[in-house]
């Protein structure tokens, strides 16, 4: 079982895995792209994770391939990867649009900025 | 094979035989995507990676897996014992002398550990502004200031904290730099005036009372009462955690029990003198007792690990191998 809420990379793995079964390097790519650059996971790390992501349910082992002489595993998200992947979406969802109503309260309550030109350059 | 391959392969021996076989090649070939093709020897961040999913490897494949949130557990307790005491020994630090003129001190206070509990006053001031690294690289400064301090003392001929009291400080300061990278940024900013606050009161209270033996004695009753009531919280947040089917409240009390121990120096040393019909706690009772406190406290966290090997057998791929014969009494499972 993988504790919920997901961790960022563990939600970012899921993620990337959402469209189509990855192998580990295409999952490193494509978890840096998906997070503009600012997560960016190494070999250890990685299938650490998978190991805990495939024990949990969450990920299954799709297919191999041997390409250049290397091993490329390719993981896929399982039906419950997918259910905890929407759950926790849902959750996050939540909290921005939560906070996005609390913002534009704030800013309302505020008041609006009133702009005045500047004098001599209308 | 490439000089960069072979040396991949050596630091892939790390990770226990049954994984690398399954898991080697394909962890060794996404290194060598990602390595630059001039490349010949492995970052010091890949050496990192691999080693840190060795072991997290050999603990999963034991049953262990809780082992490591629970050493960051014990290290966030760690880190706020160790300023707490650094608060208190920093007020202790003002009490000189009881009004005695003929004994040395260092300008207005007691000893020159006013200069190491600073330090570890000020890893907990890095800990509120600044990131997990810059707090590591300050316990780090610190350990080495704690450690120096011994010779240093000895050599400028000036007076110096026990090492009843810089031992446990030391051990508590290298258990945290296990400090779990995102900590909630209220703990991190309570810690320091927590501690200032709840050290300075009780060494002022203190103060004016004989019992006080920051300088003559073992530490006194202090270091003791630190001990057990760390003692008392890892045992409660284990039982709380437990309740929820979390582990790793129980794997911290028994990382813990090494610095519990060392803070329980001066009346364990005595029972030992006891045991061993010696008139007075010297120091090879003193450093043997230290001693079997490090090796029972590292045995009983070695018999915990083992038995949870024994309960499960995980296969490489998550696939157990065999159902756990029975549940392990440390992490459940």
């Amino acid at each position: 079982m993988v504790d919920t809420p997901l961790r960022e990379p563990t939600f970012l793995i899921l993620t990337a895995l959402a469209v189509e079964p990855m192998h580990g390097y295409g999952l490193i790519r494509e978890v840096a792209a998906l997070s503009e650059g600012r997560l960016s996971l190494r070999p250890g790390t990685l299938y650490g994770a998978l190991d805990r992501l495939v024990d949990g349910g969450l990920v299954h082992i799709d297919r191999e391939e041997t390409v250049d002489g290397r091993l490329r595993r390719y993981y896929r998200l399982s039906p419950t990867g997918a259910t905890t992947l929407h759950a926790e979406t849902r959750r996050l969802r939540h909290n921005v649009d939560v906070a996005t109503a609390r913002l534009r309260k704030r800013a309302r309550a505020a008041g609006p900025t009133v702009r005045r030109p500047v004098e001599g350059l209308t | 094979m490439s000089d960069l391959e072979g040396r991949y392969r050596l630091l892939l021996r790390l990770y226990p035989g049954d994984y690398r076989r399954v898991r080697g090649e394909e962890i060794l070939g996404t290194y060598l995507d990602l390595a630059n093709l001039n490349r010949r020897w492995p970052s010091v961040a890949d050496a990192a990676d691999l080693l840190a999913g060795a072991v997290r490897e050999r603990l999963r494949a034991a049953g262990a897996s809780d082992l490591i949130p629970g050493v960051r557990l014990a290290a966030a307790l760690a880190f706020v014992t160790a300023t707490g005491l650094a608060g208190l020994w920093a007020g202790a630090e003002q009490i000189t002398a009881n009004g005695d003129r003929s004994v040395p001190t260092f300008g207005p206070f007691a000893t020159i550990g006013i200069v190491v509990w600073v330090a570890w006053l000020l890893v907990a001031a890095v800990d509120a502004v600044a990131g997990v690294r810059w707090t590591r690289l300050a316990i780090v400064l610190a350990l080495v200031l704690t450690a120096a301090v011994v010779p240093v003392a000895d050599l400028v001929g000036m007076p110096r904290p026990r090492l009843f009291h810089l031992v446990p400080q030391a051990t508590l300061g290298l258990l945290a730099l296990a400090l779990l990278a995102h900590r909630p940024r209220w703990q991190r900013i309570v810690t320091l005036p927590t501690a200032l606050g709840v050290g300075l009161s009780i060494s002022a209270s203190l103060a004016g009372r004989g019992a006080f033996s920051y300088r003559w004695d073992d530490g006194g009753i202090l270091l003791t009462y630190t001990g057990v009531a760390l003692l008392a919280v890892a045992v409660l947040t284990a039982a709380v955690l437990s309740l929820r089917g979390d582990a790793r409240g129980l794997w911290a009390t028994l990382v813990l029990l090494i610095p519990i121990g060392l803070l329980s120096l001066g009346p364990l040393s005595a029972l030992t003198s006891d045991l061993v019909g010696a008139n007075y706690p010297a120091l090879p009772v003193i450093a043997g007792t230290a001693v079997a406190v490090v090796l029972g406290s590292a045995g009983s966290l070695a018999v915990a690990v083992a038995a949870c090997r024994r309960g499960t057998t995980r296969g490489p791929l998550g696939d157990p191998e065999a159902a756990p014969a029975t549940s392990c009494p440390t992490c459940g499972r």
